[in-house]
């Protein structure tokens, strides 16, 4: 899995490409916990080049989504590819993320 | 204290307060619930990974927990992938070898006693009472108030009330007015753990096959 770091409007941008599997999901992980280590509010996961997602690659998604809210921050999820809106359906993720379009209005 | 493995949560809540008696459930449930949380457990602990279509062995070396080990050693031992649903299965019937090993760790952590008693000086009957229910009223209050409010849950949360769910078990731990209006937002919550999900599907059809068995109507759920 290829991932991508940037900031857009000041606000944390990762930019996941390929597969989010049990194998790929530490090193997000480790990417994510940088990133929160440095006290952002918000933070937004571009997923316009995820192929698929796993259990474990869901893992992530929540539990970033937790913390960031835990301490009054948002995570949001941009650009859903057709199998990670399928996932995201069937997990109730729909109902329970936040979920944009498009990167401009998640970082809006 | 050490966290709780699900498999243990799973055992000691499927336990009643006061009694220590198994809490009545549909048949075959608790075996998927406790298949589903040997899953979850390895899946937590990076050995396995699982989607809609199988399940993934990760990383076959122990756990070292014994509680986990002999399962992860069966999954690395078989040679052709198979979906969750076909291990929740394979795990189910071995129900009383992922139970009692739990129960024994749940006496040693002193969290719950054992009981023998005798019914009529002759039938021997063996409860598992809680030793002050701390642990059991600890889970209940933190998940009680994720379903009463709209906190997002971790993952850890997630997978236990979805497991939970599966195997029919929140019916009796959130029993009450506050929580059947609440029925949407835990059915949201127990989706979201894949295992869960599968434990639920499993539940359902036993449920269903025993009705259908027993020219019964099949039970609203």
């Amino acid at each position: 899995m290829e991932i991508t770091a940037s900031v857009v409007n000041e606000i944390p941008v990762l930019t996941l490409r390929g597969r989010l599997d049990g194998l790929a999901a530490p090193a997000v992980e480790e990417k994510v916990a940088a990133l929160l280590a440095t006290g952002p509010q918000r933070m937004v996961f571009d997923c316009s080049g995820i192929e698929y997602a796993s259990s474990a690659g869901l893992r992530v998604f929540l539990a970033t989504a937790k913390k960031l809210k835990t301490v009054g921050g948002r995570c949001g999820f941009a650009s859903l590819t057709p199998p990670l809106r399928e996932i995201f359906g069937v997990s109730g993720f729909l109902d329970v993320l936040e979920i944009h379009d498009n990167l401009e209005s998640a970082t809006a | 204290m050490q966290q709780l493995t699900f498999t243990e949560e799973i055992v000691l809540l499927a336990l009643d307060d006061k009694t220590g008696a198994q809490l009545p459930l549909p048949v075959t449930a608790l075996g998927y619930g406790l298949a589903g949380a040997v899953l979850a457990d390895l899946a937590i602990a990076g050995k396995i990974d699982t989607d809609a279509q199988q399940l993934t062995l990760l990383d076959p070396s122990p756990t070292g927990d014994p509680l986990l080990d002999p399962w992860l050693a069966l999954i690395a031992a078989e040679k052709n992938p198979r979906s969750v649903a076909s291990w929740l299965s394979v795990l189910a019937d071995r129900q009383q070898e992922i139970e009692q090993p739990a129960l024994e760790r749940l006496i040693s952590r002193g969290i719950l006693k054992r009981q023998d008693k005798k019914i009529l000086w002759v039938i021997g009957l063996r409860r598992y009472p809680t030793v002050d229910g701390h642990e059991r009223t600890e889970v209940r209050t933190r998940l009680g108030q994720l379903i009463l409010g709209e906190d997002l849950p971790d993952p850890r949360d997630a997978t236990l009330l979805s497991l939970l769910r599966g195997c029919r078990l929140t019916d009796n731990i959130f029993d009450g007015p506050e929580f059947s209006a609440r029925d949407a937002r835990l059915a949201t919550l127990a989706k979201m753990d894949l295992v869960g999900r599968e434990v639920s599907a499993a539940t359902t059809e036993a449920i269903i096959a025993l009705s259908v068995a027993m020219n019964a109507p099949v039970p609203h759920m």
